[in-house]
């Protein structure tokens, strides 16, 4: 491209032009999604079998694993995505800012859990909600924000349980591990893994 | 009529900032790609429009390698929403 003048005409073609370039630029990645899902999977996998097989109440530290993990390897993820595409769209901005939202609230969770259990309380039942209601619900917006169904879908099966769970403890039922656990992994299953693989099929497919 | 903005109104700085308005930021690369212009024709039209205050330009490094960032300005946007209002006047629209 030249740096000449243009009629008005000629002018108006080009900014529809450059928008229409902008906006045939993929659906993105779903590779963060995938980390989360398949992360979130294998660890609630591993803590099934530990407490199955030890009955070591022990093992549940493990589910910090997902925390940590996860919130390591999202930003790095995340300015690895920003770089290859070589630009930010507003909607990835508010994507971005909405998780960074559900990050801290599961921060804040997790600590008034611990100040709950310092007292003698036992508040744990609550870390299953957050994953199970706040991440939805960032779900089903980020679906609705980049139009793409199979986050809606995948969200709202996930909020599904995720108010299933909460009816559960407020009720006082007990969530036992041997269907409890497999729930959680279906739920994460259809709210990380099948949209995160549907996103990378697509990108995939358009490049 | 009111004249159109002379800092927008040439084809490779027009382009730019249609892209940057319709995104939040975007690298050097990428709209060298999308305005399929040369590097160094690129480099001065991004100058002109940062010096006019239409956009930002931040250098920044990945790695090793240097990454240049342009973001529109408020100001930008004011200038080129009313160089798109001036068009339609002229193209009676």
């Amino acid at each position: 491209m030249e740096e000449k003048k243009m009629t008005e005409k000629e002018s108006l073609e080009l900014i529809t032009a450059m928008i229409q370039r902008t906006r045939e630029r993929y659906v993105g990645d779903g590779n963060i999604l995938l980390m989360w899902g398949y992360l979130t999977v294998i660890v609630t996998a591993l803590v099934w079998i530990m407490l199955i097989t030890t009955h070591n109440p022990a093992w549940n530290w493990l589910w910090f694993a997902i925390g940590i993990v996860g919130g390591i390897a999202t930003p790095i993820m995340s300015k690895k995505s920003d770089l290859k595409n070589g630009v930010k769209s507003y909607s990835d901005k508010i994507t971005s800012q909405i998780w960074t939202t559900v990050g801290l609230a599961s921060v804040v969770a997790t600590l008034f859990c611990f100040g709950f259990a310092l007292k003698g309380f036992n508040p744990w039942g609550m870390m299953f909600v957050i994953p199970l209601i706040i991440v939805p619900m960032a779900e089903i917006a980020q679906g609705i924000i980049v139009k793409e169904k199979s986050l809606i879908a995948g969200g709202a099966i996930g909020l599904c349980v995720g108010l299933f769970t909460f009816c559960c403890i407020v009720s006082n039922a007990r969530l036992l591990i041997n269907w409890f656990l497999p729930l959680f992994m279906f739920a994460f299953g259809c709210m990380m893994i099948i949209p995160g693989h549907i996103i990378n099929r697509k990108a995939k497919m358009q490049r | 009529m009111k004249e159109l903005d002379p800092i927008l109104h040439s084809q490779l700085r027009l382009a730019v900032m249609s892209i940057l308005m319709n995104v939040d930021e975007a690298d050097f690369v990428y709209l060298k790609e999308q305005t399929e212009s040369t590097a160094g024709n690129l480099s001065v039209q991004l100058d002109k429009l940062s010096n006019a205050g239409y956009i930002t330009v931040t250098k920044g490094f990945v790695g090793k390698k240097t990454r240049t960032t342009c973001q529109v300005t408020e100001q930008g946007r004011k200038a080129f929403e009313e160089y798109v209002e001036a068009l339609k006047a002229y193209l009676n629209l």
